[in-house]
């Protein structure tokens, strides 16, 4: 399930739930995923619950005393502050986010870190799937970029493994048979 | 939780590693595994070095580094770049895309395949 979020008026997403918790998001953010009418407060959130329930106690008691403030000198009820989100029609604004979706891991990094660390010529296919990826995503194949960046992964992992794990174990083989031999 | 155990993992391991490239020299020592692609071919791979390339580079020695393995030492940068942006990958998809650009990548891959060529030609 892939989430939007509204945090001070700055729109992210989509993203995932574990995602989510690890944005560092105050009480104040709104969370809009397929299903929900308009935008929820992420401690009304029924997947969240628990975990941003601290976060509306704990955090946050300015917002009130602010509004309290700031209202031209008329009594404010106690009502806890309430940022209205930015959008009202979630579904319409949604199909351009959804299209905004960030590019799939292109596992570049761990491409070159193989390339150069591994001494298995296999990290440059991993390269080049680095490339396809970018370049489907680029073109609006999301689809495309996503199957390329698993395959890249694997030759990632093929080429760590052969690099890392199998290259040592064969070049100690002729040294280990000889001391057998012995 | 579970990421930053796997980082802890990850540091840790890299703390060990350094060590031993730290205090074992790949070049005197038999202990460190040999280029598979090398003894097969005889011919260097674009990694060739890197083992001794990372202990002169442990120990501060950044030209003896450049000699053992010329592209490493050009990819450290650029592969730090590269991780900070992948852990940002959904925060900041636009830093990623612009390090992600089709040219980038294509100048990389020139790069490994040019130093794979020359390194063997003129014995780097």
């Amino acid at each position: 399930m892939q989430y939007w979020i509204n945090h001070n008026g700055v729109q992210s997403g989509p993203v995932d739930l574990d995602a989510i918790k690890e944005m560092g998001l105050t009480s104040r953010a709104y969370v809009w995923r397929e299903g929900l009418q308009d935008w929820v407060k992420i401690t009304q959130m029924p997947e969240l619950q628990g975990y941003y329930e601290m976060l509306a106690e704990t955090a946050d008691p300015q917002p009130a005393q602010a509004t309290q403030q700031s209202a031209n000198g008329e009594a404010v009820t106690g009502q806890p502050y309430q940022p209205q989100p930015q959008y009202t029609q979630p579904q319409q604004q949604y199909a351009p986010q959804a299209a905004a979706e960030p590019c799939p891991p292109t596992n570049l990094v761990w491409a070159i870190i193989s390339t150069v660390l591994c001494c298995i010529p296999t990290g440059i296919v991993a390269i080049i799937y680095a490339l396809k990826v970018t370049n489907k995503y680029r073109e609006g194949d999301i689809e495309g970029a996503k199957r390329a960046s698993e395959v890249g992964a694997w030759w990632c992992i093929a080429t760590i493994i052969l690099g890392i794990i199998v290259q040592p174990f064969m070049s100690m083989l002729p040294a280990m048979m000889a001391s057998m031999g012995n | 939780m579970r990421r930053s155990l796997i980082l802890i993992i990850v540091l840790a391991a890299l703390l060990a590693f350094g060590f031993i490239y730290y205090a074992l020299d790949p070049s005197q020592s038999g202990l460190f595994p040999r280029c598979t692609f090398l003894s097969l071919t005889g011919y260097k791979c674009p990694g060739c070095g890197s083992q001794r390339a990372i202990h002169a580079l442990l120990h501060g020695d950044i030209v003896g580094a450049f000699r053992y393995n010329a592209l490493l030492l050009i990819s450290i940068p650029w592969i730090a770049l590269c991780l900070y942006a992948e852990s940002r990958r959904t925060r900041n998809p636009r830093l990623y895309l612009r390090l992600n650009a089709p040219l980038l990548i294509w100048l990389f891959l020139a790069m490994v395949l040019l130093w794979w060529l020359l390194r063997n030609i003129f014995n780097w």
